[in-house]
């Protein structure tokens, strides 16, 4: 596709290739504000968290001098299950907004894509909830999930006994997961839905010509463009899910018990709740390293970009 | 040129119904709520019946709420201007550039996205106390810039790359600079992806809370997003109350989505034009 | 070779826009946004957590006398969050910065001094002419030196539906016994019997202590038994039907909004909720202290007000802290505005606590049920770790999340080294 006739001229390649080279040297520059701008606020706060994991830091000396202990805050969290079972907690709940996420994402992008009145309203409401903040959203689902609430007057309805959605231990942990992919949903629609819009419109009057079913269209045409939005969109959710505790907090607390304490909800109770920073260091560290090795996926298939 | 019209297939309308009772049902019950008296908010019989109040929204209408207001406006249009500027040369450079670089570089972005914000305040109140911009709009907007960087470099990278590159050399190979390629040839390009990331970044920005409520020290400069927390407390929830202000907080975020969406479409239209 | 203008005059003119939108913005950000603080001796900066109407009316009450009585002095009061406010405070001290005055949550008291957020104030109040009528369980000593006070408790009582209970012939209960009777007679026809907190933190701690106590826990010699028994009583009335299952999910106030819709028969909850039950009760009503027996305890909760480390205006502040929290008049004004209860004897022995059938039940549980809350045997320290342990078994027991007797066993391992000096 192009949006306009290009007559490239019969220069040597090596030429072009040169040209190109020093091109790409002057893009460096762009990269530098980004770099001072975020060594200087990023960078800090990031390796204080590294010092604070490896210390032994409480209240008392926060503002003072930081003994350093080694791996001891590790060690003692996975030793007493604590850590552990918060890994597992989180990796449920990050699956579970992830693809409840990337897959509500996708599936609104495209039922949304056109421009009529029905598909602006919907937007809206989309965008306004995820304007809303987690107060806001975890607390009306708090009402609507509870036994009384609307979704259990449904299910009574329906013939069928309240779910303990929020005070069982196993229900607790899917429902806030479901309802943070709930609140994330909209935000991959928009990016999404702004990568379909930017398919061009030839590919799929082709695909009509070709008699192709809505099926067929989504799969050959829609799908394969959406490959870089959905690895990229893949990454920032699973970075918000590792992160998010906002809905924890409001719906339920970390509980019932610590059923639904995920990495960040403990982090923030150890640090801001307890007051043992360097245990809720290591927490949020340990989060960290886990994402590591999710970047270090995506930053191989970055690699096979460029070879492409 | 327009898209083709076709018949809407039945799973496009499936979603859309499901989509409009998962978003449409708690919007509605918010709405409600602001309209409540509070004893009616809690227990099943004055769940759609009950006698409606504008109390929630005349306490909300404050002289408190316009100072709020124009801090959130303040501080969120900075901020998002400020993270572009440096955003979308830094997305441009790591979509271009070759070898290591991008890897390294996008990993470090990851990473730096991983730390969660409670985290990062404590630090961040030393090095702002120590530069004495404690207590002003300038310290929460750096802070909200070093916050959305990394997420915006992230997001823009991938629109920046699927603008072909013959585009930029067919430019230079006509005399232009890599500084006029980039603005005159590639920025328009990217439209879709710089208006979309800068909405949601304005978005994240506006409803930001806890820099906002560390770094100010004295009152009268709190954005809406503190507002809220304040309907909020161990001695009771102000449930008309939070409702009513999420309302009002929101309504300005529907404005801007509805003046970007205007924009997303015309982008289409001119894109189209051969 | 041809290409189309791509910089069309509409993007020429958004980016121009832009650019001075940036610039005046940046313009703006760099001023200081008003109300600035005044650094000179005659202003004092008050951080608070208060949201409720009523507390605000009682801190600009106090804001207006004091700056009447003392000329040329403003008093600024300033909001933070309630989750925020003790790491706002931790913060600032790496700056070396913080307000004159802190009204922070009671139970914090120590975890702040050893913070360094508060001054001591030992000379302070032993000159203070008013240092006798309060309780010593208020105020707050850390390695000899006084730190802060509290000026008013808010503590626990039951709450009981008075139509309910006449309607079912039951008379309000004096031992846990007779509650568990009660509850069983109230739901045998169709109401609700109890409501309280499961939360898995302070507010759940803070409910749970009662029943812990009645089966005879203490700090001084945890044991697991006592702890398993009091788990093993309340997860009872949840498997009978008296208690929700949804109580782990619940706040102090979720359980109170309940109870005020009109179908339950008792309710755990605080004396702060005492105005809104006047105002919308929609049946006759009723307190007495929580039945635990002799050796249960109800913790005086409450805020505590304490000097900030940093002000400039130590001497100023403290006279604040005289003239309002801490004098009877201004105790008074505390009682009148949020039905908080004094801590001086002489400002509780007003007639408007003892001719109130509510207040003076209130007053009695303080008088013999009251515990210091933080618990003075914990170290300082280790407060709020310990507190939050608690409110953890305490909704783990309570949502089935492990039996009674595993999250007694468990929380023993947890408290023994937390409790060890």
């Amino acid at each position: 596709m192009t949006y306009l006739t290009i007559r490239v001229p019969n220069w040597p390649s090596s030429a072009l290739r040169r040209r190109g080279r020093r091109a790409a040297k002057s893009r460096w520059i762009y990269l530098v504000p980004a770099t001072v701008f975020l060594g200087a606020l990023a960078i800090f706060p990031l390796v204080q968290l590294a010092r604070l994991s490896v210390s032994d830091v409480q209240v008392q000396n926060l503002n003072s001098d930081w003994p350093f202990v080694g791996v001891r805050n590790f060690i003692d969290g996975f030793s007493s299950g604590v850590l552990s079972q918060s890994l597992a907690n989180t990796l449920v709940f990050v699956t579970i907004v992830t693809v409840v996420g990337l897959v509500g994402g996708i599936a609104a992008a495209v039922a949304l894509r056109g421009t009529a009145k029905i598909t602006g309203v919907l937007l809206a409401a989309m965008v306004f909830i995820w304007a809303l903040p987690p107060v806001v959203n975890g607390s009306v689902w708090k009402f609507l999930l509870a036994d009384d609430g609307l979704v259990n007057n449904v299910v009574n309805l329906a013939g069928l006994q309240s779910f303990p959605f929020l005070y069982d231990e196993r229900y607790a942990l899917i429902s806030v997961a479901v309802v943070n992919a709930w609140a994330v949903i909209p935000f991959n629609t928009l990016v999404f839905r702004a990568a379909v819009l930017n398919v061009p419109v030839e590919q799929f009057e082709a695909a009509q010509l070709d008699g192709a079913t809505p099926a067929q269209e989504f799969g050959n045409v829609i799908l394969p463009a959406l490959r870089p939005t959905t690895i990229v969109l893949a990454v920032l959710t699973i970075v918000y899910a590792f992160r998010s505790f906002d809905f924890v907090y409001v719906m339920t607390k970390g509980g019932p018990g610590t059923a639904t304490q995920t990495l960040p909800y403990l982090s923030y109770q150890q640090a801001f709740v307890g007051y043992d920073f360097s245990a809720g260091a290591a927490t949020a560290v340990v989060a960290v390293l886990f994402v590591l090795i999710l970047a270090g996926v995506y930053a191989r298939s970055v690699l096979k970009e460029e070879s492409e | 040129m327009t898209m083709v019209r076709k018949p809407t297939s039945p799973i496009t309308i499936g979603v859309r119904i499901a989509l409009a009772v998962v978003y449409l049902v708690p919007l509605l019950w918010i709405v409600l709520t602001s309209f409540k008296d509070g004893a009616d908010v809690i227990g099943s019989s004055t769940a759609l019946f009950f006698r409606p109040t504008l109390d929630a929204y005349r306490n909300a209408l404050s002289p408190e709420l316009f100072t709020a207001l124009g801090q959130s406006t303040v501080i969120a249009t900075t901020a998002t201007a400020i993270v572009l500027l440096i955003a979308i040369p830094a997305a441009y450079a790591l979509a271009r550039v070759r070898g290591i670089v991008p890897t390294i570089g996008l990993s470090v972005l990851i990473v730096l996205q991983m730390v969660p914000q409670t985290a990062t305040v404590i630090p961040l109140f030393q090095v702002f106390g120590s530069l004495r911009i404690l207590d002003s709009n300038t310290a929460v907007i750096l802070a909200d810039v070093a916050l959305m960087t990394p997420f915006a470099i992230i997001l823009l990278r991938p629109f920046f790359r699927s603008v072909p590159p013959a585009l930029e050399e067919a430019a230079s190979v006509d005399g232009a600079s890599s500084f006029r390629t980039f603005r005159s040839i590639v920025l328009p390009v990217v439209r879709n992806g710089i208006a979309t990331t800068a909405t949601l970044v304005f978005l994240i920005i506006w409803g930001e809370f806890l820099y906002a409520v560390n770094f100010f020290l004295t009152p009268g400069n709190y954005p809406l997003s503190a507002l809220l927390a304040q309907q909020v407390s161990s001695y009771g929830i102000n449930w008309p109350g939070l409702m009513a202000l999420g309302v009002i907080t929101s309504v300005p975020i529907l404005v801007l989505f509805l003046f970007t969406y205007r924009l997303l479409k015309e982008g289409l239209t001119v894109g189209a034009v051969k | 070779m041809h290409f189309s203008s791509f910089v069309s005059r509409r993007s020429q003119t958004v980016l121009s826009f832009t650019a001075l939108g940036v610039a005046s913005a940046l313009a703006l950000a760099g001023c200081a946004p008003a109300g600035g603080a005044d650094s000179d001796d005659n202003t004092i900066t008050v951080w608070h957590y208060y949201s409720l109407d009523n507390q605000n009316a009682m801190l600009d009450q106090y804001k207006s006398e004091f700056e009447a009585t003392n000329d040329g002095v403003t008093v600024e009061n300033v909001y933070v969050p309630q989750d925020q406010l003790n790491s706002k405070l931790i913060a600032a001290v790496g700056s070396g910065t913080g307000p004159d005055v802190v009204v922070f949550d009671g139970y914090s008291a120590t975890t702040l001094t050893s913070g360094g957020v508060l001054a001591a104030i030992t000379d302070e109040w032993s000159g203070f002419d008013g240092a006798d009528q309060i309780a010593e369980g208020a105020v707050t000593t850390v390695s000899g030196d006084v730190y802060s006070v509290q000026g008013y408790v808010n503590t626990l009582g039951l709450f009981y539906n008075k139509t309910i209970l006449d309607e079912l012939g039951i008379e309000p209960p004096t031992t846990v016994d007779q509650l568990e009777d009660g509850m069983a007679k109230a739901t045998a026809a169709g109401h609700q019997g109890i409501t309280l907190s499961g939360q898995p933190d302070v507010q759940g701690a803070f409910q749970a202590f009662p029943w812990l106590t009645e089966a005879g826990f203490d700090y001084a010699k945890p044991n697991a038994d006592a702890l398993s028994e009091g788990y093993a009583r309340v997860r009872g009335w949840i498997d009978n039907g008296y208690l929700s299952a949804q109580a782990p999910t619940w706040d102090q106030n979720v359980p109170f909004a309940e109870f005020m819709n009109g179908n339950t028969a008792f309710a755990e909850n605080g004396n702060w909720q005492l105005s809104s039950l006047e105002s919308d009760a929609t049946f006759d009503y009723g307190v007495v202290p929580l039945p635990v027996g002799t050796t249960g305890k109800v913790y005086l909760g409450g805020e505590a007000e304490g000097i900030g480390a940093f002000s400039k205006n130590p001497a100023l502040a403290w006279k604040y802290l005289e003239e309002t929290f801490l004098s009877k008049a201004g105790q008074l004004v505390a009682l009148d505005q949020v039905g908080s209860l004094p801590t001086r004897a002489d400002a509780s022995a007003d007639d408007s606590i003892s001719a109130d059938p509510y207040l003076s039940q209130f007053a009695e549980a303080i008088a013999t049920q009251g515990a210091p809350f933080p618990d003075t045997i914990i170290p300082p320290e280790n407060n709020e770790a310990v507190i939050n342990a608690n409110g953890q078994a305490w909704s783990a027991a309570l949502g089935g999340q492990t039996s009674p007797d595993q999250a007694a066993s468990d929380l023993i391992k947890v408290l023994e080294p937390l409790l060890q000096k």
